[in-house]
């Protein structure tokens, strides 16, 4: 038998203050905003890595190139010069690989985790939100109901009626705000315990970075005092490279542009 | 001057002495009239020079600055060398004796520099006649000019510029003229002698050299531009000259190639060509890998995880993007631009540079065929036409140009490639330093900082672990999050429709509808929330799962699957309702007798009071509104089902039915509706 449905008003009274609603949405709204920082974040954070092996690998080729040069082989102090720089690019591509495994590790990954766990949590925290949602609604229909049986004239039938729906009511109204109360509740403490996630990776990050750049200031150092590299300001190796290109072009055979 | 009494010819005439005496007397005075000629040519000369460079040059600023380097090219420096040995020779005037030596000597040492400087001069001095030329085509300009000339230098006459334009060249072969004449002059075992003979001779060699050096730079200048031609252009330029230069270069090569003529091996150039090849390898290959690394560079620095707004005000994380941020905007930038200026711009050059000596390499081949033809051919024949021999001079010079200066080539690069990839090196290590200044300042207020590598990576390590469990358990928080109670309690009047719906299709397949439905089309339903339907087919007549067809127990029609929940009604109440055949309450489900729970329904069945009940004797107890109860009996000691048995807050009694209700229990969690 088909059935009717019961014509559902709205309350009268704003049954949520405003200000619920308005926390409601802003910490639920906080919440996605950081979802989609972490997501973006990891994923910036995995290209920039890339980038930085791609640097490292193409420093090792260009040791790699010069040393394959015949000319090399002629001449003892370009093969000297050119196999301490494949020593140095070698050792930094390897100490390179290491920083960047370590921030796989405590970084990308558990970026990646908490992008993930974000990503399923939003699914089921929006289902909790759908149901408050639905308790919210629920509450309003009997709440509307309830007012109506209020204001007719109090006979028999009604009042049995009242009762009735006074006691639909309750458990109703009771579980909205126990959804209400536990979802204010469970999204800061959500939200705020971003920092126990955070604060370590970022620590790990900046530590290997320490590390590695140690490393690469000793072994270029080293490297560079061996090449026995006087220590020249940029002014005066521009002018260097301008006094080269000058030596060049003072040939015949080297043609003026 | 000679020495008396030494060497002399034996005199045979009369007065041998005297006459001797005389013709020594003739030649002293001709040697120093030719040194005083020296000096004082030389005097004006300079002067001259002076007016052209000072004078002349400042009043014909109207011309372009280019066209005066042209014009006057590298006078200046002609001038101060000029200067300087004018002033030795002067200092040799009080010398008497040994002045003829002096002189000598003061040309050996200047020697390298007259080279040096005039070579220049000269090679440039072509095209500042054609500028002279191109001036005397405009009557305006020359008018103008020739004015100034006039002024200044009276003597130019009509030829103006010039006139000017070639004095340099005149002195510089004047110079073994001069000295020859001196030569001639001086008695042969004078000590003056020798040095004067090598004066001259290396006067004459500097002219060579010049002429050389001249003839190279026409020749290279021909050949080292790399031209851009449009195809067009290209088949413009085949005529039958060329098309027969080439068919002859290709036939010549044939013949070599398979033996019928030898070829000319030139071991010597083929080493430095070799050589000049690998150079142009080593800089081929920096300058592209260098290339690779600016671009990884730069796509390193587009990412910027640092911009990322995390809202955490304090503590590592703002470290890091502080760091971040510094790092990007200082240290990596500034590494970027010096890269770029003091590795990148000089290997740009360098490549450049090697197109000349490759364009020449390519051409000395061609000719080289060329020059072998007609070597072939003077054999044969005995002789050559003109262009067949200027052929054989083009690879002549082509030739000894390359060798000349390919070596110097391959050196300079060499050289300055090594000093590229010092300063290579030496950004790196600046980079390095500077990065590690800032990360650790960084590190430094880090909370851990004290804590060395292998702990503190432990510490992370187990930091990550703990907050991995604490997302996880949050996630559960959310998941546990109930529907709303009112979804379970049934709507008046449905109790015997479920109990029909039951009967006819079994527990499995109803479903409750969890929120309104409104059908739209002709076999689409509507339903409140709450009805409970029976699944006919799980999918419409199009196959779409989504649309469910349910019997409402009077109506069958379409409802979306997704406003239905599956009902969970205990098979052992249709039992009791057959056992008892009564009508019940349509307000009421019939309990449960027992506490047998159905195992396939996850939660709890809960029977709660779903209305306010107050006690009237000892038999009954009273009840408060959802409050959870136990049925003990589902009907009173008469059999009456109007009343149960049941236990609740610890006491027993009876209540009515109708007041009962089973709600499934959202309770867990604490979601558990207040007792």
């Amino acid at each position: 038998m088909s059935w009717i449905p019961f014509k559902i008003g709205q309350p009268k009274k704003q049954i949520v203050p405003k200000t619920v609603e308005r926390d409601f949405e802003r910490e639920y709204g906080k919440l996605q905003q950081l979802e989609e920082q972490t997501r973006r974040l990891q994923k910036d954070m995995k290209k920039s890595t890339d980038a930085d092996l791609a640097m490292s690998k193409s420093a090792v080729k260009i040791s790699l190139d010069l040393l394959s040069n015949p000319l090399c082989e002629q001449d003892q102090d370009l093969l000297n010069m050119v196999t301490a720089l494949d020593t140095a690019m070698k050792r930094m591509d390897a100490f390179n690989q290491e920083k960047v495994n370590q921030i796989q590790k405590t970084v990308i990954e558990p970026l990646k985790n908490l992008s993930h766990r974000f990503g399923s949590v939003f699914p089921s925290l929006n289902m909790a939100v759908k149901r408050r949602e639905q308790a919210l609604q629920d509450y309003r229909r009997l709440q509307a109901k309830v007012e109506k049986y209020e204001e007719k004239e109090k006979t028999g039938p009604v009042l049995a009626k009242l009762h009735q729906a006074r006691e639909e009511l309750r458990p109703v109204r009771e579980d909205f705000e126990a959804k209400n109360r536990q979802l204010l509740e469970e999204m800061p403490r959500f939200y705020g315990s971003r920092l126990d996630y955070f604060q370590p990776s970022f620590e790990s990050l900046i530590r290997a970075q320490v590390v590695y750049y140690s490393e690469m200031h000793k072994i270029f150092g080293d490297l560079s005092h061996q090449l026995d590299q006087p220590g020249h300001s940029d002014e005066q190796r521009e002018r260097e490279n301008e006094a080269k290109l000058s030596e060049l072009r003072a040939l015949s055979i080297v043609a003026d542009d | 001057m000679a020495k008396h009494g030494a060497d002399e010819p034996s005199s045979r005439s009369g007065s041998p002495d005297r006459e001797g005496r005389a013709s020594e007397d003739r030649s002293l005075l001709h040697q120093r009239l030719a040194v005083r000629e020296l000096i004082d040519t030389e005097v004006s000369y300079l002067h001259m020079l002076q007016l052209c460079a000072s004078d002349i040059r400042s009043r014909l600023q109207q011309l372009p600055q280019g066209d005066l380097d042209v014009l006057f090219s590298n006078i200046d420096d002609i001038i101060k060398v000029n200067s300087r040995f004018l002033h030795d020779l002067q200092e040799t005037a009080s010398k008497e004796e040994e002045q003829v030596q002096l002189v000598g000597n003061i040309f050996l040492e200047f020697q390298e520099e007259l080279e040096q400087v005039y070579k220049v001069y000269c090679a440039s001095y072509d095209q500042a006649l054609l500028l002279v030329d191109t001036y005397r085509k405009e009557p305006e300009l020359q008018r103008h000019i020739q004015g100034i000339v006039e002024a200044v230098v009276p003597q130019a006459g009509s030829s103006g510029l010039s006139f000017l334009l070639v004095i340099p060249l005149q002195r510089i072969t004047r110079y073994p003229l001069l000295l020859q004449k001196i030569l001639e002059n001086t008695v042969p075992d004078a000590s003056a002698y020798p040095v004067l003979q090598r004066a001259v001779s290396a006067l004459q060699d500097v002219n060579t050299n010049i002429n050389e050096y001249k003839m190279r730079k026409e020749v290279a200048s021909k050949y080292t531009k790399v031209e851009q031609l449009t195809l067009r252009e290209r088949l413009a330029r085949i005529n039958t000259h060329t098309l027969s230069k080439k068919t002859t270069r290709l036939s010549q090569l044939l013949k070599q190639e398979a033996g019928l003529i030898p070829r000319t091996e030139d071991k010597e150039f083929d080493d430095l060509e070799e050589r000049f090849q690998w150079v142009s390898l080593c800089v081929t290959e920096l300058k592209n890998n260098v290339a690779a690394y600016l671009d990884n560079l730069q796509a390193f620095l587009y990412f910027r995880p640092h911009e990322y707004n995390l809202d955490i005000p304090e503590g590592p994380a703002v470290q890091y993007c502080n760091l971040a941020r510094d790092l990007h905007l200082e240290a990596f930038l500034k590494f970027k631009q010096r890269l770029e200026g003091l590795v990148w711009q000089p290997l740009c050059s360098l490549a450049k540079a090697l197109l000349g000596p490759q364009n020449l390499i390519k051409k000395r081949l061609d000719k080289l065929l060329d020059f072998e033809r007609v070597e072939e051919k003077l054999l044969e024949v005995g002789s050559v036409t003109y262009q067949e021999e200027a052929a054989r001079h083009t690879y002549q010079a082509l030739n000894s140009l390359l060798v000349a200066e390919l070596p110097q080539f391959n050196q300079l690069v060499m050289q300055w490639l090594g000093q590229i990839m010092c300063t290579f090196v030496t950004l790196q290590r600046d980079l390095a330093k500077q990065v590690l200044q800032r990360a650790e300042g960084s590190m430094a207020q880090l909370p851990h900082h004290h804590v060395p590598e292998p702990a503190f990576r432990k510490l992370v390590e187990d930091a990550l672990g703990r907050t991995s469990n604490q997302l996880r358990s949050f996630q559960e928080t959310f998941e546990k999050v109930q529907p709303p109670p009112t979804t379970q309690l049934l709507l008046p009047g449905s109790e015997r429709q479920v109990q029909a719906l039951l009967s006819r299709y079994g527990p499995g397949k109803l479903y409750q509808v969890t929120s309104n439905i409104s059908g739209t089309g002709t076999l689409d339903l509507t339903l409140p929330r709450g009805q409970i339907v029976a699944i006919l087919q799980n999918k419409d007549t199009k196959g779409n799962s989504g649309r469910w067809l349910v019997d409402t127990g009077g109506h069958r029609g379409y409802v979306p699957a997704g406003k239905l929940q599956l009902y969970h009604v205990v098979p052992s109440a249709e039992e009791l309702r057959r056992q008892a055949g009564l009508n019940k309450d349509p307000r009421c489900l019939t309990p449960e007798p027992s506490p047998a729970l159905v195992p396939s329904i996850p939660t709890v069945n809960q029977v709660i009071a779903a209305y306010p009940f107050v006690a009237r004797s000892s038999h009954e107890v009273s009840l408060q509104a959802g409050q959870p109860v136990t049925i003990l009996e589902a009907q009173d000691k008469k059999g009456n089902p109007e009343w149960s048995l049941v236990e609740v807050n610890g006491q027993r009694g009876y209540v009515p039915s109708g007041f009962l209700a089973r709600a499934r229990s959202p309770v867990l969690w604490g979601w558990s509706l207040p007792s």
